[in-house]
């Protein structure tokens, strides 16, 4: 018997169980479209991630304190001081800007509406550093960062939230109970790696140093981090081991660094290998779906090789060699397993397609995925079918046929 | 006596007749240790092309197992069985297979036909497993049918036929290869006398046609249609040559 023989009476018999083999291959569908939606969504927020630290500029570094072996101390060191900062801008020749920041969260309140968002403490050379734009009023100058002016820039869903469609410039809002007065609405940013950058107030560094968290260390101003751009592609490298010179040189280390210099390469190599740990989870989630998938087609095959024994039995009588039944049960569970996956290749092209349309994750469909997918679950119908299969074409025709 | 007297027979009928089925000692033991049945105790028997032979006896004496021998559905413990002349014996599972595909029409007390497949798909089926050419199939199918009365019932699956239908297309399924040897176990055992007798009428034809049929059966309406009755007493031939006449003696006694 050749192998369309049995592939038109292996589907004639599927064919006759349409509910069961649906439900059976409903596990393979659903493992099959969480591989495909779960890759290619893990894959897009791989590219997503990475191109929103590509929008901050080619040419950005960060400097944060701690070192790069101990970021998981909670007790970050509190040497990184406003100073530094106005020495790199001194000494550091490659540097084209430097933002020293300070970052606190606290609830912002105007009126009788309050709303609890991110503060962020800089000087104007934010705005070019980071490639940030004010969208109505203005910015705060260098004069007002000297003078610990109360100004705040807000960013535009804090407006929303506080202000709704009227206008917020010219108010006054509060920040842990000081005033500070509207000048200017940021452009919207969107988010990034999640957390919203239009839900922060930007302040005076100074101001939110001496007002809203006040000096804690003693080498001067502490900041969170301070973001600098190098003059061009070419001088990240020399700005990187500049900068390191200059503050090691300045907290007088002779061991271990207590900052961590980051150019935006190093960056994304973490995010990458961040979002792929995670895309593998997600791929392996799904593949443990896969799985049990295959196991539900094995057991549907156990249950119809009992179920069939004398429909075997009958089928040895009139003349089926153990190998045709093998190879009946076989394609049986394999069509199962590949009708399945094709099915779920679709509903999962279609999952990451309406991800794609609905939020700004451009989840790619994985070639490779859907080769591995389909691969993955005709392999399990030929590894979970053998078993049932084996046992059937090893049954006794005689056994089998007086079976009731 | 008698024993001696149908070999003898029988050794004066080899000179005309091929002979089908040889049954050399044949013993079957089933179960093991303590549970153990002796089905059939050395049975020897010689059944010659174109013979129309029933096979008699009380419950239990061994007739379905000595048809599951003749029908290479199971081997004996020992003894010999040659089948058209090979030694079936010595054979492994795939010639079995083949052997009953080709050589052996079976048909069986409870029909057994694909509940699925329409009553020419499973007349073709034989054929599938044979490799038959698929256009072949169906017109030998029909022609299968025709010969049983039911050219007009192809595509009724089994739940649309009638016991008796169901059975002629048993047999049809069983005479489509061509065998040499037609074995039916209790063909007529599910069905009423009606319809018991178009099922015989359909056999005596076949037989007629050619084919050599060998049934298991307890009623002696259907054995006093055959031609020749072996008569089995617990697992061994007590008779092995009764012709149609001798049944109503032995049914008395
Ligand atoms: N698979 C088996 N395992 C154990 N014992 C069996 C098996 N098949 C048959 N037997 C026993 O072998 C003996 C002969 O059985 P067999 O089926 O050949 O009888 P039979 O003549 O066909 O009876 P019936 O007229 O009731 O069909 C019986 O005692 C039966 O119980
Ligand atoms: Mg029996």
């Amino acid at each position: 018997m050749d192998i369309l023989e049995s592939i038109k009476m292996a589907t004639t018999t599927l064919v006759a169980n349409k509910l069961r083999s649906s439900l059976t291959m409903l596990g393979i569908i659903i493992g099959n479209a969480s591989v495909i939606a779960m890759v290619g969504i893990g894959q897009g927020a791989q590219k997503l991630a990475s191109e929103q630290f590509e929008s901050l500029g080619p040419n950005v570094l960060f400097i944060i304190p701690g070192n790069q072996n101990a970021q998981r101390n909670r007790d970050v060191p509190k040497t990184l001081v406003l100073e530094d900062a106005e020495a790199i801008v001194r000494q550091v020749p490659s540097v084209g800007g430097v933002a020293p920041q300070i970052q606190t969260r606290q609830s912002v309140t105007y009126s009788n509406k309050n709303t609890n968002t991110q503060i962020m403490g800089v000087t104007p050379e934010f705005l070019p550093v980071r490639s940030f734009n004010v969208a109505k009023g203005r910015f705060f100058s260098n004069q007002d960062v000297k003078g610990n002016t109360q100004v705040a820039i807000l960013g535009p869903d804090v407006v929303k939230k506080l202000f709704g469609n009227s206008n917020s410039i010219g108010e006054r809002v509060r920040i842990k109970n000081i005033s500070f007065l509207v000048i200017g609405v940021m452009e919207s940013k969107g988010s990034f790696l999640g957390s919203n950058q239009d839900d922060t107030v930007y302040i005076p560094l100074t101001t939110a140093a001496n007002r809203i968290i006040g000096r804690t260390s003693p080498y001067g101003l502490e900041v969170s981090f301070i973001s600098v751009s190098a003059k061009d592609a070419n001088s990240i490298g020399a700005a990187q081991f500049q900068i390191s010179n200059l503050l090691r040189l300045r907290h007088k280390i002779t061991t271990e660094d207590d900052f961590t210099v980051r150019t935006q390469k190093d960056v994304l190599t973490i995010v990458g290998t961040i979002s792929g740990a995670l895309t593998l989870m997600l791929a392996a989630i799904a593949g443990i779906s896969l799985f049990v998938g295959g196991i539900g087609v094995m057991n549907i095959m156990l249950v119809s090789v009992t179920e069939r024994t004398q429909e075997i039995g009958l089928r040895k009588a009139i003349g089926a060699t153990q190998q045709d039944i093998l190879i009946q049960f076989m394609i049986e569970a394999i069509i199962l397993s590949a009708a399945g996956g094709i099915l779920g290749t679709f509903i999962g092209v279609g999952g990451i397609m309406l991800v794609g349309a609905v939020t700004p994750l451009k989840a790619g469909i994985s070639p490779v995925a859907i080769a591995i997918a389909v691969g993955v679950s005709g392999g399990i119908g030929l590894f979970f079918g053998v078993v049932p299969a084996r046992r059937a074409a090893q049954l006794d025709p005689i056994v089998a046929l007086r079976s009731a | 006596m008698q024993n001696q007297l149908s070999t003898a027979s029988e050794a004066l009928s080899t000179e005309f007749k091929p002979v089908i089925i040889r049954l050399e000692n044949i013993s079957k033991v089933y179960g093991i240790g303590e549970t153990l049945v002796h089905a059939i105790r050395d049975a020897s028997l010689t059944v010659e092309q174109g013979e129309y032979c029933s096979i008699m006896g009380a419950s239990g004496s061994g007739k379905s197992s000595v048809m599951n021998i003749i029908g290479c559905l199971d081997r004996p413990t020992s003894g010999h069985y040659y089948l058209d002349r090979v030694d079936v014996s010595q054979l492994g599972d795939t010639e079995l297979a083949r052997i009953r595909n080709i050589k052996l029409g079976f048909v069986f007390q409870q029909f057994h036909l694909l509940a699925q497949l329409s009553a020419v798909e499973n007349v073709m089926l034989p054929m599938v497993y044979a490799g038959v050419k698929p256009g072949e199939r169906r017109d030998r199918a029909v022609e299968a049918l025709t010969k049983v009365g039911l050219a007009n019932r192809l595509n009724n699956k089994p739940n649309q036929l009638s016991g008796g239908q169901q059975q002629r297309v048993a047999i049809a399924r069983a005479i489509v290869n061509r065998p040499v040897l037609l074995l039916a176990d209790e063909p007529t055992g599910a069905l009423d006398s009606k319809t018991t007798q178009e099922v015989m009428d359909i056999f005596t034809e076949l037989n007629e046609s050619g084919i050599t049929i060998v049934m298991v059966t307890h009623e002696a309406d259907v054995a006093r249609q055959t031609r020749r009755i072996v008569w089995f007493r617990d697992g061994e031939v007590l008779h092995s040559h009764l012709k149609p006449e001798d049944i109503n003696q032995l049914a008395v006694s």
